[in-house]
């Protein structure tokens, strides 16, 4: 009898185990199944800038699923989308640019989003004057016409649409929450369709969705989205080819190629407008030397610094603006390698036997850049000319390269560029324009002309026949005075879940997923 | 002297591991020395030949090449002269700091001594790696900066060790007797406390030969060592990592050479211990 008992009690104990470990299995079924997660991974920092009115780096793929601009751009059909502005309209010269606003559009604040907050979020930005707010710099002032009209006086003709649609520091945000100190604590006042739910450091955050987004939720969308920092390649392939993660901004070419085969994984090779430049410092001896700033750049291998940085993944450049925007012309002179004409020039300018040690600081953590550096260093070595490289973090590189005491920049500064808006003036005037204060005129550059040319370039309609002309006469400025160069045009190589759709690259938007789009199917 | 030697050669023997220890060293010796004239493809440690890059191991290229087509073996064997070079300059260093340091606190006491180890104490609280880490990303990355932060983050080992043994020298009754005698206290150190405390300190320099070079392949492998193209190890393993999954041989001899080596320091260091003490025996 006794025995009995103790039959029935473990029976039922065993019923119960199992039922709880039934009920606890459902359980997270359903939860898997009712929330969609998403995760992003990057090889920087998610989030170097938190403030919407500063950033210019990493932060791009993050901001643009918190914040939205009045309109989006699409590089590959030329088209914008409306998205904070319904329509607008431009005088005949240019200047005036009326845009009508999206009604009904919520801030994460809760707050409403009218014509006040877009001219106090871009008065903002402008009044700060950091990262790219420099491509605001045509707009006079901003008038509210009503609650949802605005309009834009320019100081002079300029493509406004496009810098509206810019990447970075043409964010909405909410005027009564933008505090900067607020910001940086990890919060967020944007429209976008995700919203900070909680961060650690700028290594790892976490976005959900916004319930009152303006767009609405109905159909396939992912409820949460976390986007986290993997500085290990490998690592990265590994959550992929795991399944830990749905998308991978930038593999090595190796490892793409490696994951062609691997059906768990969908592997993208997309154009881009990004590039690596080359920026010399243009005022110290002997680089203030065109002849010896000529001869640095015919000492570069440029077809094998595609094929071994890039694994092949590119194109070798033809001037500084990249294959695929307009402005990219064969109409420009180019450098090739070639050490006798490198030679040549040397002996012209006074330096037959070589002899220099140059400072060269790049980005840390860039196998292609570190790559294309260590080509060029053996070459150089062939005439005697040293490169001491120093792959460096952004923060200390750019303390060297903005230091106030000349004597102690950098002798050659590489970095990757892509267009803060969508337009070659990018380019151009970003990294060449006169800077009294160097932002990223990092090679000190200053050519009155080509400042006035810029001036001018910049009132000449969208990718007419006259502006594609200027923007080849300035490059050609550039190639001759070899005043900085840009070594290959690359291509973005994604991997990504193959269960994820929706996903459209747009070279306007580096790096940028509009997680709003894509869903698991 | 030939009997010592002669014991000497006895207790090695009594100990293989440690024959295979001092031949492991002596080959890394070798190597270092020869490097130039062993290394097939000696101009490597510069050159790059892109269209040769990333061939597997082959009787060509016995640890196949890396990403710029360098060949691996070549870059190896010239990775032992700088691992020797790190090896030698930092503990040469600690030796130099710690010891006429210890020796002080040890032989003097009082205050002095407190002073002394309470500032070892001071950097003994730190993880050795920690330590130099830290100061060689104050100082910038570079393979001098480098040793110059293991240097400082060892000596206080050296102090701590030869403290001890200056302070059971001290008490002996010849270096009393010699005190009585009237000798000075330069004397005293130089003849009597330093020849008898610095048994057990060659030891350990012996075993830290290996840490050290451990520890400089971690600065590197963490970008705060040597800088590419330098043939070092550590930096040889950091910048393959990115190929590991692909391209298993450019991680994988650089990673062998550190292991062997340190290994072979750390056995040499062991039986180095067992032979130059008397009073240990084998069990």
């Amino acid at each position: 009898m006794k025995k009995g008992i103790s039959v029935f009690l473990f029976r039922m104990g065993l019923a119960s185990l199992f039922l709880v470990l039934t009920v606890f299995t459902l359980s997270i079924v359903v939860i898997a199944q009712e929330l969609q997660v998403a995760v992003h991974l990057q090889g920087a920092e998610v989030v170097p800038y938190w403030d919407p009115s500063d950033g210019a780096s990493g932060e791009i793929g993050l901001m643009n699923n918190l914040y939205e601009a009045l309109l989006r751009y699409d590089a590959a059909t030329n088209t914008f989308t409306p998205i904070l502005a319904t329509s607008y309209e431009q005088s005949e010269d240019a200047k005036t640019w009326t845009f009508k606003l999206r009604e009904g559009v919520k801030f994460h604040t809760g707050n409403v989003m009218n014509a006040h907050a877009v001219k106090a979020s871009i008065d903002r930005t402008i009044e700060r004057g950091r990262g790219s707010s420099y491509i605001w710099s045509p707009v006079d002032s901003i008038e509210v016409i009503d609650d949802y009209t605005i309009r834009f006086h320019l100081r002079q003709p300029a493509p406004l649409d496009l810098v509206v649609a810019a990447g970075y520091c043409a964010y909405i945000f909410d005027p009564a929450y933008c505090d900067h100190d607020w910001f940086i604590a990890g919060n967020d006042s944007g429209t976008g369709p995700y919203t900070v739910e909680s961060s650690e450091g700028s290594e790892k955050v976490i976005t959900k969705k916004f319930d009152d987004y303006w767009g609405g939720w109905e159909g396939k969308h992912f409820d949460r989205v976390v986007f986290l920092s993997v500085s290990e390649a490998s690592t990265r392939r590994l959550m992929l080819e795991t399944g830990q993660a749905d998308f991978c901004e930038q593999l090595p070419p190796t490892d793409i190629e490696a994951l062609q085969d691997n059906l768990a994984v969908r592997v993208e090779v997309n154009p881009s407008f990004q590039n690596l430049m080359v920026l010399y410092n243009n005022q110290r001896t002997p680089l203030d030397n065109a002849l010896v700033r000529r001869a640095m750049s015919y000492l570069i291998p440029y077809e094998d610094t595609v094929a071994v940085g890039l694994g092949g993944y590119g194109y070798v450049s033809r001037g500084v603006i990249p294959y695929g925007l307009w402005g990219y012309s064969d109409r420009v002179e180019t450098f090739t390698y070639s050490p006798t004409v490198a030679k040549a020039l040397l002996t012209q300018a006074g330096y037959p036997d070589g002899g220099f040690k140059f400072l060269l600081t790049y980005p840390a953590g860039y196998e292609d850049i570190r790559k294309t550096v260590e080509l060029w260093r053996a070459a150089c070595a062939e005439l005697n000319i040293t490169l001491d490289t120093r792959a460096m973090p952004t923060a200390e590189r750019n303390a060297i390269a903005r230091s106030p005491d000349p004597a102690k920049r950098q002798d050659i500064y590489l970095l990757y560029w892509w267009p803060d808006y969508a337009n070659p003036d990018s380019f151009l005037s970003g990294m060449f324009y006169t800077q009294e204060r160097p932002a990223y005129n990092l090679g000190y550059y200053s050519n009155p002309v080509f400042d006035a040319l810029i001036d001018y370039a910049i009132t000449l309609p969208t990718g007419s026949q006259e502006a594609i002309d200027m923007m080849v006469e300035l490059q050609n400025i550039l190639q001759r005075d070899a005043a900085g160069i840009a070594v290959w045009d690359m291509q973005y190589l994604r991997a990504m879940n193959t269960s994820l759709q929706g996903y459209v690259d747009n070279a306007a938007y580096p790096n940028v997923v509009f997680w709003y789009d894509c869903y698991r199917e | 002297m030939w009997k010592q030697l002669h014991n000497v050669a006895l207790r090695a023997k009594r100990n293989p591991l440690t024959v295979i220890g001092l031949f492991l060293v002596a080959v890394f010796l070798l190597l270092a020395a020869l490097a130039p004239w062993i290394a097939p493809y000696p101009q490597d440690v510069w050159a790059v030949h892109p269209e040769e890059r990333f061939s597997p191991p082959s009787t060509q290229h016995w640890f196949g090449t890396d990403e710029l087509g360098r060949d691996i073996f070549s870059r190896v064997i010239f990775g032992t002269r700088i691992s020797l070079r790190i090896g030698m300059i930092v503990v040469v260093l600690a030796f130099a700091i710690g010891v006429p340091l210890g020796l002080i606190a040890g032989t003097f006491g009082g205050l002095l001594d407190e002073i002394l180890m309470r500032v070892t104490d001071m950097f003994l609280s730190f993880p050795p790696l920690l330590l130099a880490m830290a100061i060689s990303a104050t100082l910038g990355a570079s393979l001098e900066n480098a040793m110059v932060a293991i240097a400082i983050a060892w000596w206080p080992w050296y102090a701590r060790l030869i403290r001890s043994e200056a302070l059971s020298i001290r008490e002996r009754d010849y270096v009393e007797a010699a005190r009585a005698a009237g000798a000075t206290w330069v004397r005293l150190l130089f003849r009597h406390v330093l020849p008898n405390s610095l048994a057990p300190v060659i030891v350990q320099a012996s075993m830290d030969f290996g840490s050290v070079i451990l520890t400089s392949a971690s600065l590197s492998f963490l970008g705060l060592g040597a800088q590419p193209p330098t043939p070092e190890w550590g930096l040889m393993i950091n910048i393959g990592r990115s190929y590991f999954l692909t391209h298993w041989w450019i991680v994988t001899f650089p990673g062998l050479a550190i292991l062997i080596t340190v290994l072979s320091f750390n056995i040499t260091g062991d039986g180095l211990r067992e032979i130059l003490d008397p009073k240990a025996e084998r069990w």
